[in-house]
């Protein structure tokens, strides 16, 4: 190959242009440096700091202590039932959302007056901070003057005022449907536009084949949406396993660990109990598992498309 | 009959999306006295702007509070703050917001340009890099980050908190704009480097006029996450006076022996800006999304 | 100014795909240069690293004396015409031509100066202030035309600039861009897959296939002395016409059953060789002396001023353009003379001409 060719032979294979790898390379210098020092640099760090036992209630005596750290967290129960319960909340949080998403989805396709009225509200959810969010639904699920109650002591489906947070059973539920209020906005967006983009004529053809809306909905518009399915179920799966803010602002973990969700779990270790090594030790862990499981979700929905 | 059924799906989607949010405006405007009754008043029969005097005239109400019971050791145990802090601490989140939206473009449009248009060895790898840092959690970048800021006393410092907004704003503000650029015709690219333009250039001159939409959604979705972020601001800061928005609000919660009509007051007030910016620019949002979200 | 030579040049794809093999190639200053053929021969390709928009991976190119394979597009003094026209749609048309003199730095009079002269000539100076989304197809490319036009460049580069136009306009822009060519009298070099415009435009065609070019020359060369059988399809509406047979024991005649033609030159070294004769539609006179083919007439299609025969001959089917005057009718037999100067001989297998090389 000439020497005098304007192309690099990069060293997995394909020439570029010289000029086109250095322009690029200055394009992305600030990103590379910035996620670098933002994304990756606290992950190796947090993992540097997990092989320490690291406490600051004495922060000058830091024995090194290899894997101790992770045994500690794997063998405590705690753990394994914030994993179970991030589980089940996640799960939840994510069919709720698809469902729901859909729905409104398919309202809004359709054409109407006062469309664009609705979509504009529908953002209202999305807009408002986590935290107003939390409050919000605190001061509705209010034991004592909370709209939740009083809404279903009107309609006589109760006879008298409930606990709704402080009751373990339903905490979670609760939670998680504060959490999927605040999510559908963003995912019957995504349903959306994967709506609009099914071409119109599918449909024409099926009608002239004889399908009634029940049947053109289960085998085009189903179909057609696998994509922005696939985008949401991974989107919304990420940040439900991650969510701290509303626990945080409702139960704090509570009552009685029902609601101890592995973000709250991290927190905890780390910033209640000041055990900096076992908190890293978790933190890591949870970036690990995030980081698999999008991959992982990346690999087998992707797959389908 | 379709009409009809139209118009229950939007009676029940308004219901649902709205009706949490309308009850939190009518409570703010109902006395302590409206508020604890049974069953509530649906609409303010007193109707009442004491809780938003409140706020804004910073006068001392009733009990001081804590924000986190478990503090950071280096500071004594907890902080106390009353209502004054509110503004103040909306005025830190704005100028956190604003910091990290236009750090977002200058990192991220010429990187999704980059990516978008140019065939250079590592691009692939460069868009799976980008797009895994916004699988990490939230908190498991709290625990390093807190180290690190904390040996070096940055603590209080609003920086730090723009700096590490970046990592959950970049990878997303990324992803929107490679959609975008990668939906505007490659010979725009072609035409303009003939007339003579840099890839820098071809950038600013021809690009990104054409890509507004997307600009648009970026800056709106940097601005709502950055002002909405809780967990971080949490950590990285201690005094009131570079406490963003989100952890002041989140201080009234935990205080037993605060009024609701005033949390709500308060919340109001935080979600104002948001919904406001988003309700204007809706139409940016969606298209903004909409060059490539469904390709993925 | 601008010779543009190709020395051994080589493009291939990170994917693997080889563009263009070795090719080489010399267009003179001031010349008009066609790259002729179907889709995928790399005709587009090569006009994309003259452009510097692709490097070459393999061989060299130079302006005059100078190599080009490390120079990026924007420092480069050639000036491109695309096929969809490539506007900016988010600038006004004075804007879309001054752009490229702006980023030379040029002075605001001279970009003035340059501007409305080059709309003058290309009569669109009332559409100066509109948006590209506002002007019709022809329009576009005359913005496009001008664009290219006020940077009085090195070479003009034109990539199928006339495809997305209907007939009419088309012929009457073929006009336009030779007339532009000899005002301007720069070296173009235009990409195109339609034939007709190649032999109206070109001072020489290169054609290609499957990067490999196939033969240069003038269009009258071209058209006339083909040096392959793809060549020779490609020129020429309808195509040429192929008899499979094979040369005669003197090597003077072209025999197949009872069809048998004398062949322009003598090829007595290729005695009984199968071959492909080739013969153009036009190339059959009814009024003629010339020794005759005969066949059945499968088809008659009258086209205006013309008629197509489609005519069997020895189980092969032909078709032939005649005057409107010869009256005959499906199923008839017919004698042909035929224009035995013109006939063309391709080695069976290879299909290489056996007649010009």
């Amino acid at each position: 190959m000439s020497i005098r060719a304007g192309a690099l032979r990069g060293m997995f294979g394909p020439p570029v242009s010289r000029y086109d790898q250095a322009s690029a390379m200055w394009l992305l210098a600030p990103m590379l440096g910035v996620l670098l020092v933002v994304a990756v640099f606290p992950v190796l760090y947090s993992f540097w700091i997990s092989l320490f036992d690291l406490r600051l209630t004495r922060p000058h005596r830091v024995p090194f202590v290899w894997f101790e750290n992770y045994q500690e967290i794997f063998q405590d129960e705690l753990f394994w039932q914030s994993v179970w319960r991030t589980t089940s909340f996640t799960l939840i949080c994510v069919a709720a959302i698809m469902v729901i998403a859909l729905a409104m989805a398919l309202l809004l396709n359709e054409e109407f007056r006062g469309r664009r009225f609705l979509s504009a509200m529908l953002l209202v959810p999305w807009a408002i901070p986590y935290v107003a969010n939390g409050l919000m639904w605190k001061w509705i699920y209010d034991s004592g003057y909370g709209a939740l109650n009083g809404l279903l002591f009107q309609l006589d489906f109760i006879d008298k005022y409930m606990v709704w947070l402080g009751d373990q059973h339903k905490t979670l539920w609760l939670i998680a449907n504060a959490f999927i209020w605040k999510e559908v906005p963003l995912a019957t967006i995504l349903v959306l536009v994967g709506l609009k983009s099914i071409p119109a004529d599918l449909y024409s053809a099926a009608r002239v084949d004889g399908a009634n809306t029940w049947r053109r909905f289960v085998h085009i518009t189903l179909p057609a949406l696998r994509p922005s399915f696939m985008l949401v179920v991974i989107y919304e799966t990420m940040m439900a396993i991650r969510h701290f803010d509303l626990f945080f602002i409702l139960t704090e973990g509570g009552p009685a660990e029902a609601s101890h969700v592995l973000a709250w779990h991290v927190y905890v270790e780390t910033f209640r109990k000041l055990s900096f090594g076992t908190g890293s030790a978790l933190a890591y862990i949870m970036a690990l598992v995030t980081f698999f499981l999008a991959f992982w979700l990346i690999r087998t929905l992707g797959k389908k498309l | 009959m379709r009409r009809i059924f139209l118009f229950c799906a939007s009676a029940v989607f308004l219901i649902y999306v709205l009706a949490p949010v309308a009850w939190l405006l009518s409570s703010s405007f109902q006395g302590e006295a409206e508020i604890t009754s049974r069953p509530p008043h649906w609409i303010p029969q007193q109707p009442t702007l004491e809780n938003f005097e409140a706020i804004f005239q910073a006068r001392e109400k009733k009990v001081t509070y804590e924000t986190r019971r478990a503090g950071d050791p280096a500071t004594g145990g907890y902080i106390p703050s009353t209502a004054r802090d509110l503004l103040p601490s909306m005025w830190n989140s704005l100028v956190v917001a604003v910091a990290v939206v236009i750090l977002n473009l200058v990192v991220g449009v010429p990187a999704a340009y980059a990516m978008a248009k140019i065939r250079f060895i590592g691009r692939s790898t460069s868009i799976y890099f980008m797009l895994t840092t916004r699988v990490i959690p939230d908190i498991a970048l709290v625990v390093p980050f807190f180290l690190f800021i904390r040996t070096f006393g940055l603590l209080d410092h609003l920086g730090s908190l723009i700096i590490t907004y970046l990592a959950i704003t970049v990878p997303f503000s990324i992803f929107i704009l490679v959609s975008y650029f990668e939906s505007l015709p490659d010979e725009l690219d072609k035409a303009a480097r003939v007339d003579g333009c840099s890839r820098l250039q071809t950038l600013t001159r021809v690009y990104v006029p054409l890509a507004m939409p997307a600009l648009v959604a970026v800056v709106l979705f940097t601005f709502l996450s950055s002002w909405n972020e809780f967990l971080l601001a949490l950590m990285f800061t201690q005094t009131p006076a570079s406490q963003t928005m989100p952890i002041v609000v989140a201080s009234f919660a935990s205080d037993f022996t605060i009024s609701f009509a005033f949390i709500n007051a308060a919340g109001v007030l935080a979600v104002i800006p948001p919904v406001l910016m988003a309700v204007i620019f809706e139409r940016y949002i969606v298209s903004g999304l909409t060059a490539g979200a469904v390709k993925g | 100014m601008a010779t543009i030579r190709f020395e051994s040049v080589g493009k291939t794809y990170p994917n693997g795909f080889a563009a263009l093999e070795n090719l080489s190639l010399e267009i003179a200053d001031r010349e008009f240069v066609v790259l002729l053929g179907p889709s995928g021969c790399g005709k587009s390709t090569t006009l994309n690293l003259i452009a510097g928009l692709e490097d070459v991976t393999a061989g060299s190119l130079y302006f005059d004396a100078t190599l080009m394979n490390v120079v990026p597009a924007h420092k480069r003094d050639v000036a491109m015409v695309f096929q969809s026209y490539a506007l900016y749609p988010h600038k006004s048309v004075y804007e879309n031509i001054a752009f490229g003199l702006r980023m030379r730095g040029f002075a605001g009079e001279e970009i003035e100066r340059r501007v409305r002269d080059a709309a003058r000539s290309l009569e669109i100076e009332p559409l100066l202030e509109r948006r590209p989304h506002q002007l019709s197809g022809g329009q576009r490319q005359r913005v496009a035309l001008g664009r290219a036009l006020v940077r009085q460049p090195q070479a003009f580069l034109m990539d199928e600039p006339l495809s997305n136009l209907d007939a009419a306009l088309r012929i009457a822009m073929r006009a336009e861009i030779k007339k532009l060519h000899q005002t301007m009298r720069t070296t173009f070099v235009y990409v195109t897959h339609d034939q007709a415009e190649a032999l109206t435009l070109a001072d020489r065609i290169v054609v290609m296939k499957e990067g490999v070019i196939q033969q240069i020359g003038t269009p009258e060369e071209i058209y006339d002395r083909p040096k392959n059988t793809f060549v020779a399809s490609f020129l020429g509406n309808p195509p040429i016409n192929y008899l499979e047979g094979s040369l005669s024991q003197d090597g003077r005649r072209f025999v197949r059953g009872a069809v048998s033609l004398p062949l322009p030159i003598p090829l007595p070294v290729q005695a009984g060789r199968p071959v492909r004769l080739g013969i153009r539609a036009e190339d059959v006179d009814p009024k003629g002396t010339g020794e005759q083919l005969g066949g059945r007439i499968t088809s008659v299609l009258p086209v205006g001023s013309d008629q197509f025969l489609g005519v069997e001959v020895e189980g092969a089917a032909l078709f032939f353009r005649v005057g409107r005057e010869v009256r005959v009718h499906e199923g008839e037999n017919i004698s042909l003379p035929v224009n035995a100067n013109r006939l063309q001989v391709f080695d069976a297998a290879s299909g290489a001409s056996l007649l010009w090389q």
